[in-house]
């Protein structure tokens, strides 16, 4: 077959494809132009008849006859397929719902972990991450946490026969870091932390804290106060502001509270912030000499801050979540107005 | 801690409001949790005199009383018994508004007009005892306004102290904090008295054993005391402590107690055995009474107070049966004493006793202020008990240790806070907290400590002071500069942050479960893996026993939950720790991936009155893990079959990443799910995290787009039910040519027509060169050797299109 030969086929198939009125003509058309025993076989067979110079173009003019009739036979076949519908006189209804799959959800205390791990992120702090079975020393002593103080007790803390226990912090964290290299040092530990508490609406023993550690020459803590407000804002709003109050951590000297403008009445006073106009969120201070000193730094030539949050803690504020067992009943009718 | 105003100002002068006063504390470090007004101006209150007393007609528990108001006989129904005619108490009379907020009004009870209400301590706001009506003094005329009795309102603030802070669990050291804030200084109260006995060396013995335990231990005699109610000042002040009056000597040990933080114990000297006190660690096996009936036990390493015959007293936590103040006690030796607080914590812990005094000790009281505190309890015996005490004090303090002293730096006050605090400033502060300043140059000074401040040890001690005193409002807000630290290195949380993204992109939901759960959920799965449980030995519950070695049994547990919420339909997974023990018993965790699917979940659109099959299902959790694996750079998947005792035996598979297993997958057993009433298949996945995040940030090749257009070309064969879609990939890849580059499985049918225990499966294969444009005749070619070879090893009938 000739490469005219070919064309003036073409011209045929895209002529009777366009005349069919129904189904049954249209596959008619296809099985003789380009069925197992039409005319593509033979159109095929034809390339190797010709001489090697024209060879190129028998192909692409081939190729063309079975693409263009293929894609008539298609184009006309749809139309058949809507004239049928038009005259069964239903309506395309684009009112159906429509078909996809769901979205996913991500847990809010994912949510929050990860929005802080942004924030932080881009104040150049990297995540650290340890394990939740923890030594005495790096979860209490290494902290400066006196012997005698109430948190060891078998009472508020989870210990296990190894003499191992489930952190009740994520600062552990800090330590190792710090034990495994020298300053500067600029990391966020989120993590799950446990505490022997009996369950109730605000009260999990299992629960996420996220914590930061920066230690570098001179760090002061104006540093830690303009880098907690720089947080509050991203996370909770540009109104949101942040105050210091005194307070005790063994782990740091000075240590402070630290609380942000209630994001609910922009520090009018409600009900959320008990009408103080503030909520507590975070934990912090100057890094204690005595624990740079257990991990071999010398707290003459650097000084550092520390600050932690809880995770629901912000998490429930944020979302306006009343009770912190909702975060882990797992209730897919909670969780899926996460999206 | 209770904090009474009008006490507070015994000892230091100031000029602010409670709420002043409550706001400088707070941003002090002594956070005032609220402040409570106790008592009013008792308008239409007065002291009533009960005149008789009947039984109501109409109710057993209650009364009807004449109460002569001063003025008049009023009739008042009365449901307290506690007094008898002639008694006085606060009558409130109709028109009266109590503290609490109570109308008083004319009414009927039972028939019985009231004209008033006998009042109880809680009714007018003095206490929360609703025990009876609250009695006064007969003395008191009838018809007296009850507020000149009760006094003028009192404020009290409820203030939270740091553990770190013993010396304001005291009214002296709050009035210490609140002279620093205002600049003042305060006054402390009066110890003089005279000493007309004999010499205590001749009325009493103290052998201190345990110098360790007990470091100073000092003990007066105080003679012929008379026993009698304390006066009513300090009755007042104890009550608006929350603590209840008993006699004076008690009173005044509880009193001391509260205003300067050393906790005394007063023993009947006649009661002790040869009048010796002995301090020493308690024996293996010995026990003893307390105050409280309750027999102690496990006291061996407990300090005790004892005499030569038993224990006398749990030291600093709790006296003795048998030794205490009674009815009779003439004479009492006074103790007053400082104990090691590990020692008083661990007794406390280990008994699961806490007293105001073990909460003291535990946490540190002045070392040098014991001395003080029994002269101040003396004092106040001499007066208001009549006592005659002894000449002199016991005082035993064999290794009392120099005043602390310690530089501080100006300029690293500057550095620390980042605020410029002036030199002259830092000093004042310091000497405001009645700290000495022994040495001041131009850069530092030297501080010295007092002994109520335990708390302070270091440089940073001194400058948390500071800090608190001078204000945190003045700490600037620093805008923050990062300076990155270069070599950190976070790719394991982004892998983990990516997967979870990746995850919710296919539609999953995630879900938080706690990292313990109860040997009954982890058994209703599977006991095959008990030797690997990591049991807790103090759990919270038995729901929170043992610490999860898989996340499957939650997943199972909360789509179980679910599907009881009516919730039929859902897709979810979590990330979390598990937690496993080997042979030697030493714990180790791994970080977890699970993934559950119940219900129409993979099902889009209308089609969803047909039940979910088995393999339709298990198929959907595939599908979701071969997509996460490819998003996650998981270059080579496999599953292979696998007997696993919580899933179906056919399905159930392995999953291998990149040559490694790590993971399962598979549909959960039936007599599993039925423990939820879960009726329709599930299906569970759990692998290792590892697996799943150490290649997403492989660099990878790019591939060049094909230059050569492919040929495709159909087979459709009629193979036995019991052949795999893998058996023909096999023989395909086997028999194909280079040229082969894509296989898909595109139909799969079975009909009457085809036969029984028979499918017909239907492929899409494409052939391409990479070096020329294939003809027809090369892929009908590789395309009839491919069948022939599935002719030939499936017995495949090949179905022929037109
Ligand atoms: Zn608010």
């Amino acid at each position: 077959m000739t490469a005219e030969e070919i064309i003036k086929l073409k011209e045929n198939a895209l002529k009777e494809c366009q005349a069919a009125g129904t189904m049954n003509e249209l596959e008619a058309v296809r099985v003789r132009y380009i069925g197992r025993n039409g005319y593509l076989p033979q159109v095929m067979k034809g390339l190797k008849d010709v001489d090697p110079s024209e060879r190129s173009e028998y192909g692409r003019i081939a190729n063309e006859f079975k693409n263009q009739v293929s894609a008539a036979l298609d184009y006309k076949k749809t139309e058949l397929a809507e004239r049928g519908t038009a005259e069964a006189k239903s309506v395309f209804d684009y009112s159906l719902p429509g078909v996809w799959r769901s979205l996913g959800t991500k847990h809010p205390i994912s949510s929050i972990i990860e929005e802080t791990v942004r924030i932080f992120g881009k104040l150049g702090f990297t995540v650290a991450e340890g394990p939740d079975v923890e030594t005495a020393y790096h979860n209490f002593e290494a902290l400066n946490t006196p012997a005698h103080h109430p948190s060891l007790d078998q009472t508020d803390t989870f210990w296990f026969e190894t003499g191992e226990l489930l952190r009740t912090q994520t600062s552990p964290v800090q330590i190792r870091v710090m034990e495994s290299r020298k300053p500067p040092i600029r990391i966020i530990t989120p993590g799950r932390c446990y505490r022997r508490d009996t369950t109730d609406a605000t009260h999990s023993a299992n629960f996420h804290q996220i914590e930061g550690l920066y230690v570098e020459k001179n760090v002061s803590l104006a540093d830690l106060k303009g880098t907690l407000a720089y947080f509050a804002k991203e996370m909770m709003g540009t109104g949101v502001d942040i105050r210091f109050r005194p307070h005790f951590f063994p782990f740091t000297e000075p240590s402070v509270e630290c609380d942000f403008t209630c994001h609910v009445c922009g520090g009018k006073g409600c009900r959320v912030c008990k009408n103080s106009g503030w909520i507590e969120i975070a934990g912090a201070g100057m890094v204690d000499p005595r624990v740079f000193k257990k991990v071999g730094y010398d707290p003459e030539e650097i000084t550092g801050y520390a600050f932690g949050m809880g995770i629901e803690r912000i998490a429930m504020i944020k979302y306006s979540i009343n009770d912190i067992r909702l975060l882990y009943e797992n209730d897919a009718r909670f969780l899926s107005q996460f999206i | 801690m209770k904090v009474p105003v009008s006490w507070l100002k015994e000892y230091v002068d100031f000029d602010a409001s409670p709420e002043e006063l409550a706001k400088k504390l707070t941003f002090s470090g002594t956070e005032v949790e609220s402040i409570q007004t106790i008592g009013g101006d008792f308008k239409g209150v007065v002291v009533g005199e009960v005149r008789s007393i009947e039984k109501h007609p109409g109710a057993d528990n209650l009364l009807v009383c004449k109460v002569n108001s001063g003025r008049e006989e009023v009739s008042v129904v009365c449901g307290a018994h506690n007094f008898n005619v002639g008694d006085k108490a606060p009558l409130a009379l109709v028109g009266a508004e109590l503290p609490n907020g109570m109308k008083i009004e004319e009414r009927k009870v039972r028939g019985v007009i009231s004209m008033g209400m006998l009042c109880a301590e809680d009714e007018l706001g003095l206490s929360d005892d609703h025990s009876g009506i609250m009695l006064v003094s007969r003395n008191i005329p009838a018809g007296t306004p009850f507020s000149e009795v009760a006094g003028p309102p009192e404020t009290v603030l409820s203030v939270e102290i740091t553990w770190n802070r013993p010396d304001c669990l005291s009214i002296i050291g709050m009035a210490r904090e609140v002279a620093a804030l205002f600049r003042t200084s305060i006054k402390l109260p009066s110890v003089d008295f005279m000493e007309r006995g004999e010499p205590v060396e001749m009325l009493a013995d103290v052998d201190l054993q345990d110098v360790e335990g007990c470091p100073r231990y000092t003990a007066r005699v105080l003679t012929d005391i008379k026993l009698k109610p304390s006066p009513s000042w300090m009755q007042k002040r104890l009550t608006l402590c929350g603590v209840r009056p008993i006699n004076n000597v008690v009173d005044i040990t509880n009193y001391v107690l509260l205003e300067c933080g050393q906790p005394l114990h007063a023993f009947d000297y006649e009661l002790l055995t040869d009048h010796k006190i002995i301090v020493r660690r308690g024996h293996t096996g010995e026990k003893m009474t307390t105050l409280d009936g309750i027999e102690r036990q496990g006291l061996e390493k407990s300090v005790l107070i004892t005499d030569p015959a038993r224990a006398v007293a749990l030291a600093g936590v709790m006296g003795g049966a048998g030794s205490e103040i009674n009815d009779n006690t003439r004479n009492v030796l006074l103790e007053s004493a400082f104990f090691h607080p590990p020692d008083i914590r661990r007794t406390s812990s280990k008994l699961g006793l806490s007293t105001e005094s073990s909460y003291r000790f535990e946490r540190g009281v002045d070392i040098g202020g014991v001395e003080w505190a029994s002269r101040r309890a003396t004092a106040l015996m001499v007066e208001h008990a009549d006592a005659v005490a002894a000449q002199g004090v016991i005082d035993v303090y064999p290794n009392k240790r120099p005043e602390k002293k310690i530089k501080c730096r100006f300029q690293s006050v500057k550095n620390l806070l980042g605020v410029d605090v002036a030199d002259e400033e830092i000093v004042n502060i310091i000497k405001s907290l009645e700290f000495s300043i022994t040495g001041c140059k131009k850069d530092h000074c030297v501080v010295g400590v007092p002994t109520f401040r335990p708390d302070i040890e270091i440089e940073a001690d001194l400058i948390e002071e500071v800090a608190r005193i001078h204000g945190l409002d003045k700490v600037p807000t620093i805008v923050p500069q990062a300076r990155v630290v270069v070599d950190a290195d976070d790719s394991v949380t982004r892998a983990t942050i990516a997967c979870r993204s990746n995850l919710i992109g296919l539609g999953l939901m995630e879900i938080m479960n706690y990292s313990f759960l109860s040997e009954q959920l982890l058994n209703a799965i599977s006991s095959a893996d008990i030797d690997s449980r990591v049991v807790l030995p103090n759990p919270v519950s038995s729901d929170y026993a043992v610490m999860r070695n898989s996340l499957i049994p939650q997943m199972v547990d909360t789509l179980g939950r679910n599907l009881a919420h009516q919730v039929d339909s859902v897709s979810l997974f979590e990330i979390g720790k598990v937690f496993l023990k080997d042979n030697n018993n030493k714990i180790s965790e791994e970080n977890h991936l699970c993934i559950g699917l119940m219900g129409k979940s993979g099902r889009a659109g209308l089609n969803k009155c047909k039940p979910v099959e088995r393999e339709e299902i298990f198929l959907w959790l595939k599908g979701v893990i071969e997509a996460l694996a490819v998003s996650q750079h998981v270059g080579n998947l496999v599953f292979k079959p696998l007997n696993c005792s919580r899933m179906d035996a056919d399905g159930a598979v392995s999953i291998e990443m990149n040559g490694h297993v790590c993971g399962v997958m598979g549909l959960v057993k039936q007599e599993i799910r039925k423990k939820w009433r879960m009726i329709e298949p599930v299906a569970v996945a759990e692998m290792n995290m590892v697996a799943l995040i150490q290649w997403i940030f492989t660099p990878f090749e790019l591939h060049s787009i094909p230059v050569y257009p492919s040929v495709s070309r159909d087979v459709a064969m009629v193979v036995d039910e019991n052949v795999r879609h893998d058996d023909i990939l096999k023989i395909i890849k086997k028999a194909a040519p280079q040229e082969l580059t894509g296989i898909e499985l595109f139909d799969i049918f079975r009909s009457e027509h085809i036969g029984a225990c028979k499918k017909s499966m239907a492929y899409s294969l494409v052939y391409r060169s990479l070096e020329r444009t294939l003809t027809d005749e090369d892929a009908n070619r590789y395309h009839e050797i491919i069948k022939e070879a599935l002719r030939k090893e499936l017995k495949a009938e090949i179905r022929e299109g037109k």
